[in-house]
């Protein structure tokens, strides 16, 4: 029953142009509405395997399918898919000369051709979800870094994606101001959203992930249960987390 | 407070400098025996002098009741007639050669030093619009992904901003001006807009490289495609970041424009010269072109500051 999976990725390998070889035979499948987190040391791979999944990043070998789209396929428009997976960056990447709901609206007009009051109406909603309601006039330098982070995940959400990928979504934010995007985020899991999210903060992979992989030296090293992953007694993990915990 | 005073104190001595440099002009002036004559030149710039209505062919003058002149030519045809006038200058039968003043009438028009400056101002704002399309293709050339492209636009830039301006004028006037039929005015258009162009590339290619590369990521991770991407996220940035260097770009094509004289355009520095020898003053006229020249840019790059104060909302 490989239908289900709302995510195939097929001994994916990536060689970059350097000859770095970031990706080694990585298969992961991901369900409707599961949480996977994906940890792992710095250069292990694993931002390089979450955009892949939109093709951010091309592959070298294997093949990826999102809800029965081959993406390694010639013929797949990946602006299509790329409307469906939503991917929420480290950096934020919010678009600067524009207000937060310009943000949030943005792509809906423009990529789905929504009307604008329509659209307007949406975006105020997904702020006020995201706790912003306040702030929808302001400009991106305006906000505080988490402030960014939930305006840029009310962007992604805005194209309603089937999917969406966190790239290390708190690591560029000052520690206080962790909870506020975790917060949003765990709200997002329990609505049923299918998440991937890489990340360092082992109390969300404990508290909220359904799956935890580990990933180290390109490879796909173990996955699990959150509660059996971390007691799990793999060598290599538990050389991992000794480091970070 | 401190700051304030010392800002004042900046302010004043300023102007002082300024007022010893404009005297040290003056008496530098005065000092070498030439004779000024600013109101020589106000009939170049704008003409209130009565006009001569001349004579079309000889003939014979007739003036009826309502006062009206025409003019019956010698050998047949219709009359010359001429019912607005100021000042009559023929009388009731008087014989009349062709090219003879037979009145005059009041008003004013343009001088030839207006009509340069208008003249230059169409060239500029013409070479402006086009130098801006060319440099905004052969800037997202530049960037593209295919090489063809890139080398294209590499070429363009290379070979125009290795060779004078003057020379490209000469080419575009004398050989692309000849295969395809341009007149003097469309060649020094077109020879200003792919000098400009040129450079403008550059700048919207520094523009654009100058945008975070995760912006193209995250407008593409919305689903845009890469014209939409250029269009509603990296564009606008780059625009706001290359406002400065390209009104430094536009000052110097007005600038350049006088060049385009030498192909017979009468742009306001071809005028000042063809003035300086009716004239004969040439400090004056020299003077007022310059200062002309100043008051173009200046408003140009007025326009440029508001435009920029406009984009800074987002800062």
């Amino acid at each position: 029953m490989t239908n289900t999976h709302l995510i195939q990725a097929n001994g994916v390998n990536k060689v970059f142009p350097n000859g770095c070889h970031a990706l080694k035979n990585v298969s992961l499948n991901i369900n409707r509405g599961e949480v996977v987190v994906i940890i792992g040391p710095s250069g292990s791979g694993k931002s390089t395997f979450l955009r892949t999944l939109n093709q951010l990043e091309s592959i070298s070998a294997g093949d990826i399918t999102i809800d029965g789209v081959d993406l390694t396929d010639k013929h797949t428009n990946i602006n299509k898919v790329r409307e469906e997976v939503g991917m929420v960056f480290q950096s934020f990447n919010l678009f600067p000369h524009k207000t937060a709901l310009g943000n949030v609206m943005l792509a809906p007009v423009k990529v789905r051709r929504q009307a604008k009051a329509e659209a307007e109406q949406d975006a105020r909603d997904l702020l006020y979800r995201v706790g912003l309601h306040d702030r929808i006039d302001s400009y991106p330098s305006r906000l505080s870094g988490g402030q960014q982070q939930r305006v840029a995940i009310a962007r992604s959400l805005a194209m309603k994606p089937k999917v969406l990928l966190f790239d290390e979504p708190t690591s560029a934010l000052d520690p206080e101001m962790v909870g506020e995007v975790l917060d949003v985020m765990k709200s997002l899991a329990s609505d049923g959203m299918t998440m991937v999210v890489v990340t360092h903060e082992m109390g969300f992979a404990r508290e909220v992930a359904d799956r935890v992989v580990f990933m180290e030296d390109g490879e796909l090293v173990f996955e699990e249960t959150p509660e059996r992953f971390f007691d799990s007694s793999h060598p290599r993990l538990q050389r991992f987390l000794g480091q970070v915990l | 407070m401190q700051t304030l005073s010392s800002r004042w104190v900046g302010h004043g001595l300023y102007l002082v400098i300024m007022a010893a440099l404009i005297s040290g002009v003056y008496i530098a002036g005065q000092k070498i025996n030439y004779t000024w004559h600013w109101e020589r030149l106000w009939p170049y710039v704008i003409n209130t002098e009565a006009q001569d209505i001349v004579a079309i062919s000889d003939g014979t003058a007739v003036i009826d009741a309502k006062g009206t002149l025409s003019i019956a030519p010698d050998f047949g045809g219709d009359p010359q007639i001429v019912s607005e006038y100021d000042q009559l200058v023929a009388r009731e039968g008087d014989l009349i050669f062709q090219g003879d003043t037979i009145a005059r009438i009041e008003g004013w028009r343009f001088g030839p030093i207006a009509e340069g400056l208008w003249v230059t101002i169409k060239l500029s704002c013409l070479a402006l619009i086009f130098s801006i399309v060319l440099g905004v293709l052969f800037g997202l050339m530049r960037v593209a992904q295919g090489q063809v492209w890139r080398n294209l636009a590499v070429t363009y830039v290379e070979v125009i901003r290795g060779t004078p301006l003057l020379v490209q004028i000469f080419i575009v006037y004398f050989f692309i001006g000849t295969v395809f039929d341009l007149d003097r005015f469309t060649a020094g258009v077109a020879a200003l807009s792919i000098f400009t162009g040129a450079y403008v590339a550059e700048i919207v290619r520094a523009g654009i490289q100058s945008v975070s590369p995760g912006q193209m990521e995250a407008a593409r991770s919305l689903g845009m495609n890469y014209t939409q991407a250029m269009i509603y996220v990296v564009m606008p940035q780059a625009l706001k970041r290359t406002l400065p260097p390209l009104a430094g770009q536009f000052i110097n094509l007005i600038k350049d424009s006088s060049l385009v004289s030498v192909i017979s355009i009468t742009d306001l520095t071809k005028a000042g010269r063809e003035v300086v020898s009716g004239s004969f003053a040439p400090f004056e006229v020299w003077f007022t072109v310059a200062g002309l020249y100043l008051l173009v840019t200046g408003v140009l790059s007025w326009a440029i500051q508001r435009l920029e104060k406009r984009l800074a909302a987002s800062d």
